[in-house]
């Protein structure tokens, strides 16, 4: 099992009143598992997936993330668990700006302290699996939007995490390039990386093998 | 990773290409500023440097009293050195010497140069440094004299010997060059181009050899293991004892003091040009901070765009130290290359400032002080200006940036505000004394000094131009431009001879009172302008007035009520009769009051005369008039002349510096604070523009637009204005409390300064405002 969240809420205060953003989550995943996560805007999508990524914390019940008691975590060991675990895919691609292509994925690897010599042979490598050596010195204003959704996945990929969390992947793009993407997610869970994604499209949620609806906070089915 | 950081903040620099002007031509400025005052702050600071045992040199002045008052003069008398250095203990050296400006001829060659008289003693206590001649000897011939490299190149041409060789001085005495020194520096508190043996000085007048008269400059030389204290206390028990009057006393004024802290009152030093020193010193900093600000500004306005940045980098792996770093460095580059652009613009500014300062500063960047300062300069600037950005910026959360959740600009902003107003408070605190300095120079230039100072010329008696004085005076009124021509023992507008003990009808402490002795001819009061108020002027002849004086209101007044004339005042054995009272004139201080004077006629101790020049003379005709006249009754000497105007206009070059020198700054002040605010009025503008869209789409007007953008900086401004009033008065209250003749300070001032910095902000800040409200709002509302 990768992760497993027991009564897991996330409540926030907004004037007086408390706001539930997720209430009493129970989830398991297991390793290889390819999760769909589907329901209305503001059915809490997001929140989840922030808080698996540790991003955000839960308020209220355990999360265990590899057998590791996360909700009791210290700030610093948390970080260095999802640097080295979890990779995101974000809906507007998140690119640093200023920097090229190559300089985008390379970036994580910096945060890792890898050495040079390695950092440029991963580079590489996903550079070539992505097929994007071509674009390498290009901005991301240079590139497509699927183009530059292509090397944020790249960029999650490059630290080999165990677990990818995609919130609405294919958001900005139009069918063709959403369909490449999903495709290339279902290439890597079948490669043995477990992906969550949160998305509107039915069409999307397809690709996943387990398919989880949530609403108000709540989830509804599986 | 430090590379990958360089690399990305020059990549942010480049495509932010009007932010880093910004920024970097701001924080240039400053440096720029900064680095001149400092350049002059270490030359003022390294005056007599020069002088190997500068830290065994003592001045000795002396404290005189005065109507229970003590004033501090330089002159001591004759006997002064030669008994200290006979009587002290731990006085190894002494020397007495004076200065005088004498006529060099050698051939064709007349040059007029300063030098001092001294004793054998100067040469060594200043270890002045022989190219020709032995300093131990250099004296041992009593017509010798010691010239600079310089002086022997402008009377002898360039790498010529000229030991031994002789000068025609004043075109009556020879004296033997026995020796050529280094030129001195020019940051010397008292240059002079040759030293002669003391002997020659005056003649060696009787009046030199008693305790009577103080006019020599005496120096002594401590040996190194004397106790200061000890000393000095023994120089001030000397002159009381010899002198057997306990109303002077000498004592030891280092010569590291002489040329910053050579300001006494009631006989106790209390600072002088240190004064400026400090405040262009903190006017630096305050400069720099201004600058520094401005980054802190535009960083964290901006931060809205570098928050995406940073939620990434954190949801990447990034730790918040690790952001702070790459921040600092960003700000760590920006300042570099600004002290790069500071160092061009040094380059370009550094000779017209050592025009206006009349100093010979250089940049000096080979220098490792320098480049240390700078470094210094540099990278407080960096990490100053960029660590309130880095702490802000790296405290975003990913979650909500990424999210679109706009970063809380709430504790940010305040602090902004506040920064801008810091920053205009200092500028309008600039305007305020730029005018209040300004208004007191003009207002001391435009005293009624009790002479008209204009078409007047001063020039030096050379020669025995006073003997043959009437054919003079008649050759020059003959050329038809010249009203009159008056005689005088000293400069009209310096302090010259004084003295005290005399005593008059009707005086009660009479004695006490210092009193100016001016020797003139009958034609002084009508040339100069000043006003006689009652009896009458002095006779053609002066031996019919040989023992009648004119004195000056002020000294009428101490003789008690009822009219002076007819009255005697006694010196000694010399009784006076007042035969006329001369209106008060200012001499000496321009800003306080001038001692009272008594006028003799006498024409045989001026050294000094004044031309009286008709107005509507071209400059040129009236020079080439007068010059003939001297070169017929003075060939010998260089035709050499003073407009007492300018002269007058000299006495406040350090009141003019720091006018000038404040009104550059407080422009810079406020240039820079205005690059900030225009900045942040863009990066308010662009911020709000979704805003101004919709508000136009509901029909709000231009004018309206503009009035919404630039209100919230106008009341920052108002604010700094409110803050500034106080602040300046107070500083400047303080300033005028050092002059005795001051202006009152006008609210209207406060008025004026108040409006420019509102007009000012106001332009910079509509610029952005009218740019904002005159754009389509279907651009700002379609991004979304």
């Amino acid at each position: 099992m990768i992760l497993q969240l027991t009564n897991a809420s996330r409540v926030i205060n907004s004037g007086s009143k408390k706001i539930a953003l997720l209430d009493s989550i129970n989830l398991n995943v297991n390793e290889g598992e390819f999760i769909s996560l589907m329901g209305p805007s503001g059915s809490g999508k997001s929140t989840l997936l922030n808080c698996i990524g540790m991003l955000d914390n839960f308020t209220d019940g355990s999360y265990t993330f590899l057998d590791e008691a996360v909700h009791t975590m210290k700030e610093k060991r948390r970080s260095k668990l999802y640097k080295e675990y979890i990779g995101f895919v974000f809906q507007a691609y998140h690119l640093i700006d200023e920097l090229t292509v190559y300089e985008n994925i390379e970036t994580p690897l910096l945060y890792k302290n890898v050495k040079s010599s390695e950092r440029k042979a991963l580079v590489a490598d996903m550079l070539d699996r992505f097929n994007i050596v071509g674009k390498k010195d290009l901005f991301p204003a240079q590139l497509s939007g699927g183009q530059q959704q292509l090397v944020g996945i790249a960029r999650a990929l490059i630290t080999k995490p165990k677990l990818i969390l995609a919130d609405e992947p294919t958001g900005n793009l139009n069918s063709k390039q959403s369909t490449e993407i999903m495709e290339l997610f279902s290439e890597l869970n079948k490669e043995g990386v477990t992906i969550i994604q949160a998305t509107h499209s039915e069409n999307n949620a397809s690709y996943g093998s387990r398919i989880i609806n949530l609403l108000d906070g709540h989830i509804v089915s599986e | 990773m430090i590379f990958n950081y360089i690399k990305i903040a020059f990549r942010s620099l480049l495509k932010n290409k009007g932010y880093s002007f910004l920024n970097i031509f701001g924080l240039a400025m400053g440096i720029t500023c900064a680095s001149l005052i400092f350049l002059w702050v270490e030359d003022e600071v390294s005056f007599n440097d020069s002088f190997a045992k500068q830290d065994q040199i003592y001045y000795v002045p002396t404290n005189q009293n005065y109507e229970g008052e003590w004033r501090t003069f330089y002159s001591t008398p004759g006997p002064l050195a030669q008994v200290m250095k006979d009587e002290i203990p731990g006085i190894i050296k002494a020397t007495r010497s004076s200065p005088e400006e004498l006529l060099f001829t050698v051939g064709d060659n007349a040059i007029n140069k300063i030098g001092r008289h001294a004793d054998a003693d100067f040469l060594e206590i200043f270890s002045l440094k022989f190219i020709e001649g032995d300093r131990d000897k250099a004296f041992n011939n009593p017509e010798a004299i010691v010239i600079t490299k310089e002086t022997a190149a402008q009377l002898f041409g360039e790498n010529t010997k000229v030991f031994g060789k002789t000068i025609k001085v004043n075109n009556q005495d020879t004296y033997l060059i026995t020796g050529v020194i280094e030129n001195l520096p020019k940051n010397v508190s008292f240059p002079f181009d040759w030293v002669a043996p003391f002997e020659r000085y005056r003649d060696g007048a009787e009046w030199m050899t008693t305790y009577g008269s103080n006019f020599s400059d005496t120096f002594v030389e401590l040996s190194p293991e004397a106790n200061l204290e000890e000393v000095d206390k023994k120089v001030r028990e000397i002159l009381p004892v010899k002198n057997i009057n306990s109303d002077t006393y000498a004592f030891l004024h280092t010569i590291k003091d002489w040329h910053l802290r050579s300001k006494f009152e009631g006989g106790k030093k209390v600072g002088g040009k240190i004064i400026f020193v400090r405040l262009f010193s903190i006017i630096a900093l305050i400069i720099l901070l201004i600058a520094c600000i401005n980054f802190m500004n535009l960083s964290t306005a901006r931060s809205e765009k570098r928050a995406n940045e940073v939620g990434v980098r954190k949801a990447i792996g990034s730790s918040r130290p690790r952001l702070m770093i790459q921040f600092v460095i960003e700000s760590l580059m920006m300042a570099f290359f600004a002290s790069v652009v500071s160092i061009l613009l040094l380059l370009l500014i550094l000779p017209q400032f050592n025009l206006l300062i009349e100093k010979d500063l250089i940049l000096g960047i080979s220098n490792p002080t320098h480049i240390g300062i700078l470094l210094t300069i540099t990278v407080i600037c960096g990490v100053f200006a960029g660590l309130y950005p880095a702490f802000y910026l790296s405290s975003f959360k990913p979650v909500e940036v990424l999210k679109g959740i706009k970063a809380k600009s709430g504790s940010a902003s305040f602090i902004r505000k506040g920064l801008v107003v810091g920053q205009f408070t200092i500028s309008i605190v600039f305007i305020i004394c730029t005018i209040l300095v300004y208004q007191q120079i003009q207002h001391v230039k435009n005293r009624d000094l009790g002479y008209n100072k204009d078409h007047l010329i001063r020039m030096r008696a050379n020669g025995n131009i006073i003997e043959k004085f009437s054919v003079f005076e008649q050759d020059l009124k003959n050329t038809g431009i010249v009203d009159g021509v008056a005689l005088s023992n000293s400069q009209i507008l310096s302090a010259g001879n004084n003295g005290s003990g005399l005593e008059w009808e009707g005086g009660t402490d009479t004695e006490e009172v210092l009193i100016s002795y001016r020797h003139i001819n009958s034609d002084f009061f009508k040339t100069t302008g000043m006003e006689l108020i009652e009896g009458r002027g002095f006779k053609k002849n002066q031996d019919l007035d040989s023992t009648n004086v004119i004195i000056t209101q002020s000294l009428a007044k101490l003789m008690g009520d009822g009219s002076p004339i007819g009255k005697t005042i006694t010196g000694g054995d010399d009784v006076y009769n007042v035969i006329g009272i001369a209106k008060d004139y200012q001499y000496g201080d321009m800003y306080g009051s001038s001692d009272p004077v008594m006028f003799f006629n006498n024409h045989d101790y001026a050294r000094y005369f004044y031309i009286k020049t008709k107005s509507g003379v071209a400059l040129n005709d009236m020079l080439a008039s007068i010059e003939k006249v001297m070169k017929k009754n003075n060939p010998a000497f260089p035709f050499e002349y003073t407009f007492v105007d300018e002269a007058f206009n000299a006495v406040f070059k350090s009141e003019q510096l720091v006018g000038k020198l404040s009104q550059i700054f407080a422009l810079l002040a406020i240039l820079i604070s205005c690059l900030g605010l225009f900045g942040l009025a863009a990066y308010t503008a662009e911020q709000r523009s979704k805003e101004i869209g919709v508000r136009k789409v509901l029909g709000a007007s231009v004018t309206g637009i503009v009035k919404l953008l630039s209100k919230d900086f106008l009341k920052l401004v108002c604010l700094a204005i409110l803050l500034a009033i106080p602040l300046a008065w107070a500083v400047m209250n303080n300033w005028l409390q050092d002059y005795a003749y001051r202006i009152e300070i006008n609210w209207f001032v406060f008025v004026i300064a108040g409006f420019a910095a509102i007009i000012i902000a106001l332009a910079t800040v509509s610029f952005q405002a009218i740019k904002a409200a005159i754009a389509n709002p279907i651009n700002s509302l379609k991004t979304e």
